[in-house]
């Protein structure tokens, strides 16, 4: 027996009584399953990637005011990531409490060129998300993480958050982090610089991305330029837009040949953050094993049959206890 | 001197060509990094104006600060004194002694009085009143007070005047004192810029000079008060073996493999990531590139900056003031098949314990009848 | 009463007590420095031996208290009523310690009641943290006729078993969505668990395999506690648990087989990988060995087997329970290179809340009267 959220709630409603505050319904109640109306996204082309870090440097200076992703009150200077027994660097090998954007390689064969298989390697950089039916949503028992309604942000409410960490497990794509190093810990991750919106301003990482292989804008008119650019020849000339989707400033140059898939179209039910690259996504860290399956639906699967459970268990139980009671104070007897 | 300057209006200017002299102008406007027009304003300024008066004070101090001021090379040092400044007192440099040019420095101050320019190379003795240095039988403190206070500007040349410098190293016997620490403790409140380095590019101090004379104030500073144009960038920033570094390509000994080849000085204790200076971006001497210390090979051990140079042992390793990725990128799959080993050996534990007991069960409970071990049923 | 006479002060229980101190200063150390500096975990194991080993494991040894709980009250079976308070007992202690494993495994310890105030009902999570909640306090709702009787508050206690039908309804329903939902937990990283143990069926499997562990885990601590406080054995009871064991067993095993031929296959299990070896040892120790043994009458009958029999199937359910949470991540793991063996500090608490179920069973047995029927 399947049900919908709504008669969910109303049986969960019935059976929990008053307990059931409203507004905990209204929390629990949206896993969205469409892109939502303003959602915004960033578009990663592997092929316009340098390697210069400099979204990354970015991310991490935008992202430690006020706000920001990697924020601590207390914190003096810059989240930094030392790995390297100098502490010379800023060198994070992979995400982490301290860093929540990172671009990695990967190589195959010898290596030598850029954006081909055979012997060749491709720059990825590696973020949030931000699915259009996130697993970590769907399974925090408190609602620390959320989906903005609007611009579809997959975000952090760090007072809500009992860190069981299940997001992390839940989470196909290995983001959210964890703090382990701290006795008060957070989850840390992208929140596609949500809090520098207001000031008109976007994520850092395409801000401040020198040629336009990370560009922000509406998903919408990203999943349209990604489209255009699976249509390109590899060798003809196109005007890739630096920054915003829609910006002014463009960079002009030879079109690579790309891998005929854009990411996130459709994996795990979709997802705000596309990428396009010269080689297998499989190769650049993206689990072949994530379908087209919406996650939350799997769990959904067994959540909408408690109320038949409830009702099977106590009505049969009661029914049992009726007919067993008198059988057996006979054969006692 | 009058039949001079008034030559270089016809054909020369301070004794260049007019091309040169405007050449250097702009050269200095864009080493402070001012707009390209600057270069015509300085030039303007400096051939309209007198020549600004200049007072150099010498405390305790090596004499590094004036041989470095010697090898300029644009303008050199006669040009400079004779024509672009008006030197009018410099222990080392001036041609009186004795009386003479103690009288020539009182009619100077009294001549230019708020109009001069002093520049202090050496750290001020404060201990036991200041008696470690003496001048003409005056205290070096008691001199800065009274030199300072009718200045226009105080230029400290040096790390010695900027901030103590050798002077002032642990025990610091004297009392070794910057500047504007005495200026501060007498309540003199001419304004002070500290050109720090051991010693200073002397371009860095020759465009404040010509910043002062063009612009009437003086360039911005940081809050130790050195030039931004200067001092607002480590040597790490601009460094030519920066690639290196970033790249994990490191000298390890002088003369290793590393080392002939140009990497990265960082670990034989180069202080460029903690020392803000342009060095890398002047050099010295005018002979062109790698004419400064790490372009010879040696670690830069942080001359200009406070609490590095002189203060941490030459070959310790930099502790760096801003952070960035290194150029190396992470994998994406490091490993790619099996599984790790703390896993397998946590799996390894648990197996062995769970076929233990399974066997031990086994053997125990299937092996022996019921009543062996003595059950008593109920 | 013969219960009284257990002696507290033997070598045992101050071992038990040692081991709890030094699992108390793990607690106390964990809250005060984190998790990272008590625990291996990391960023692609946030969960380790405690929810594999103490929660899973723990919530499933818990089991035997609503199977018990609701055959003597729901089905009416009279003849189990003698072992119906150690089960529930038991069961009440597991859940403790599940709870508390949970309380030091989250990273902010003393926000454990947010979920019972902020609901997200699309949380597995959330469903399981209220019925840990509601059971643990069923299961003390249900162990307090002891209590009462014992502090001879006789009102209280005739209240109690007056409403105890009712009370153990509610339990087996909680039972039940509670052994399951921690199966379901799971249901959401179909591309991180191995095909081995991933399934759509995972609530059932953890329901059934959870079912059979609560009937090995109250026949087992009865013969167990039978010895240790040396009183008579119930032997027709345990016959009749063995009897349940063989059904769930043969129940379970189909399900597990169809599990595997229509996931990834009978080839799977033999592919002589680490994942298929683990698999292999779990069904080899924790269901076709009792599934055999318990198919025949001979051992079926015998104390001793059925002995034997009871700690193959605790072992082999802890072994299926370390697998989902464990071992069945740790190729996903490993392809990224991050590896997890737990600190010194994670298996002394975890031997610590072994400990104190030890103890507090054996504090149980003394003072209170947990075996009503076997007195004579």
């Amino acid at each position: 027996m399947s049900m919908n959220r709504r008669d969910f709630l109303k049986a969960a409603a019935v059976g929990g009584g008053a307990i059931l505050a409203s507004q905990a319904v209204s929390a629990g109640a949206s896993m969205p399953r469409e892109l939502p109306p303003e959602a915004v996204g960033i578009l990663y082309d592997a092929t316009l990637c340098i390697g210069c870090k400099s979204c990354m440097v970015n991310c991490k200076i935008q992202n430690s005011v006020p706000g920001g992703a990697l924020y601590l009150p207390d914190r003096k200077g810059l989240p930094y990531d030392f790995s390297s027994p100098d502490n010379i660097w800023d060198d994070a090998r992979d995400l982490s409490s301290k860093t929540v954007n990172i671009i990695k390689v990967c190589k195959n064969g010898t290596g030598e060129h850029k954006d081909e298989t055979e012997n060749g390697f491709s720059l990825v950089k590696q973020h949030c998300m931000h699915c259009i039916s996130p697993a970590c949503v769907s399974v925090c028992p408190v609602s620390a993480l959320r989906k903005d309604p609007k611009n579809g942000v997959v975000y952090y409410v760090e007072d809500r958050c009992i860190g069981c960490r299940y997001c992390m497990l839940a989470c196909p794509f290995r983001i959210p982090r964890y703090e382990y190093e701290s006795a008060s810990p957070r989850v840390r991750k992208c929140q596609l610089c949500r809090h520098r919106y207001d000031e008109g301003k976007y994520s850092a990482c395409c801000e401040y991305c020198p040629t336009g292989a990370s560009i922000f804008g509406k998903v919408t008119d990203l999943r349209k330029e990604a489209a255009k650019r699976l249509t390109l020849k590899p060798g003809e000339e196109y005007s890739f837009p630096v920054q915003t989707v829609g910006s002014k400033e463009k960079s002009r140059r030879l079109v690579s040949k790309y891998i005929n898939h854009l990411y996130g179209m459709k994996e795990a039910g979709g997802t705000q953050y596309l990428l396009l690259a010269g080689v297998p996504f499989e190769m650049l860290g993206f689990d072949k094993n994530i379908s087209e399956q919406v996650l939350p639906d799997l769990t959904w699967a067994y959540i909408s049959k408690i109320p038949a459970v409830i009702a099977t268990v106590l009505i049969g139980g009661a029914a049992t206890w009726a007919v067993t009671r008198g059988r057996n104070k006979d054969k006692e007897e | 001197m009058k039949k001079v300057e008034h030559s270089m209006e016809e054909e020369t200017i301070c004794g260049f060509s007019r091309r040169d002299f405007l050449k250097f102008c702009s050269t200095m406007a864009v080493g402070m990094g001012l707009p390209l027009g600057t270069g015509a304003k300085i030039a303007e300024a400096v051939t309209t104006q007198k020549r600004p008066p200049v007072l150099w004070l010498s405390a305790q101090e090596c004499t590094g600060c004036t041989e470095t001021l010697l090898r300029t090379n644009h303008p050199t040092l006669d040009k400079l004194i004779l024509e672009l400044i008006s030197l009018e007192y410099h222990e080392t440099l001036l041609v009186g002694a004795g009386k003479q040019a103690e009288q020539w420095r009182e009619k100077s101050m009294k001549e230019y009085k708020g109009k001069y320019i002093l520049v202090v190379d050496g750290s001020i003795p404060v201990k036991d009143n200041g008696i470690y240095c003496k001048i003409a039988g005056k205290t070096a403190l008691s001199l800065l007070g009274e030199m300072a206070q009718d200045a226009a500007a105080v230029i400290a040349i040096g790390s010695c005047a900027s901030w103590g410098g050798i002077p002032s190293a642990d025990p610091n016997p004297t009392g070794a004192s910057p500047a504007h620490e005495v200026l501060k403790s007498k309540g003199i409140k001419t304004p002070v810029v500290n050109i720090p380095g051991c010693p200073p590019n002397p371009y860095n101090f020759l465009s404040t000079v010509l910043y002062f004379l063009t612009f009437k104030k003086l360039p911005e500073l940081d809050d130790q008060a050195r030039p931004k144009f200067a001092y607002g960038r480590i040597i790490h920033e601009n460094c030519e073996r920066r690639p290196h570094f970033d790249a994990g390509r490191f000298a390890i000994q002088f003369g290793d493999d590393g080392h002939r080849k140009g990497y990265c000085l960082y670990k034989l204790g180069c202080k460029g990531p903690e020392t803000f200076n342009n060095c890398p971006i002047q050099l010295f001497n005018d002979v062109g590139s790698g004419a400064w210390p790490v372009g010879t090979g040696h670690p830069c051990f942080g001359c200009s900056e406070k609490g590095v140079g002189f203060t941490l042992p030459l070959h310790s390793p930099a502790r760096p003031k801003y952070i960035t990725p290194p150029s190396l990128f992470t994998e994406v799959f490091p490993h790619k098949e099996g599984v790790s080993s703390g896993t397998k050996a946590l799996a390894a534990g648990v197996s062995g314990a769970a076929i233990g007991a399974a066997a031990a069960a086994l053997v125990s409970g299937l092996g022996k009848k019921d009543g062996d071990s003595g059950n008593k049923e109920e | 009463m013969k219960q009284h006479d257990i002696k507290m002060m033997t070598p045992t229980t101050i071992g038990l007590i040692v081991v709890m101190a030094a699992g108390a200063f793990v607690a106390v150390y964990r809250l005060f420095r984190g998790l990272g500096a008590a625990t291996n975990l990391n960023n692609l194991w946030p969960w380790g031996f405690w929810i594999g080993m103490d929660v899973l494991g723990g919530v499933a040894m818990a089991a035997g208290g609503f199977v018990i709980a609701g055959a003597v009250y729901i089905l009416n079976w009279k003849k189990y009523k003698p072992i119906v308070r150690p089960a529930i007992l038991n069961a009440f202690f597991g859940y403790v310690l599940a709870a508390t494993a949970i309380f030091f495994d989250l990273g902010q310890s003393f926000r454990i009641w947010h979920p019972v105030v902020m609901w997200q009902v699309n949380s597995i999570m959330f469903i399981v943290a209220i019925h840990v909640v509601l059971y643990t306090t069923t299961l003390g709702a249900e162990s307090s006729p002891m209590l009462f009787e014992r502090l001879r508050m006789m009102g209280a206690y005739r209240f109690m078993n007056a409403i105890m039908v009712p009370i153990v309804l509610f339990g087996v329903l909680l039972s039940t969505l509670h052994q399951s939902s921690l199966g379901a937990v799971y249901l959401i990283i179909p591309s991180k668990l191995s095909p081995l143990w991933y399934s759509s069926k995972l609530p059932y499997l953890f329901l059934v395999s959870a079912v059979f562990m609560g009937l090995s885990m109250v026949s087992f601590e009865t013969i167990l506690s039978s010895r240790l406080f040396n009183h008579p054995l119930p032997v027709d009871i345990l016959r009749g648990l063995a009897r349940g064991s063989l059904i769930v067993a043969g129940f379970y095993f189909i399900l597990k087989v169809w599990d595997l031929v229509a996931g990834p296959g009978i080839g799977a299990a033999f592919a002589g990988s680490f994942t298929s070896n683990m698999y292999l040892l779990e069904m080899v120790i924790g269901v076709m060995l009792p599934l055999v043994l318990l198919a025949m009458p001979k051992y079926r009958t015998g104390i001793n087997s059925i002995f034997s029999v009871n700690l193959l199937v605790i072992v082999g359910v802890l072994i299926n329970r370390m697998n989902v949470g464990i071992f069945g991540l740790a190729e996903y793991a490993s392809r990224f290179g991050v590896d997890y063996f737990p600190s010194l500090m994670e298996l002394i608490l975890t031997a610590a809340f072994i400990a104190f179920a030890f103890f507090g069973f054996k504090v149980s047995a003394k003072y209170l009267n947990l075996f009503p029927e076997t007195e004579h």
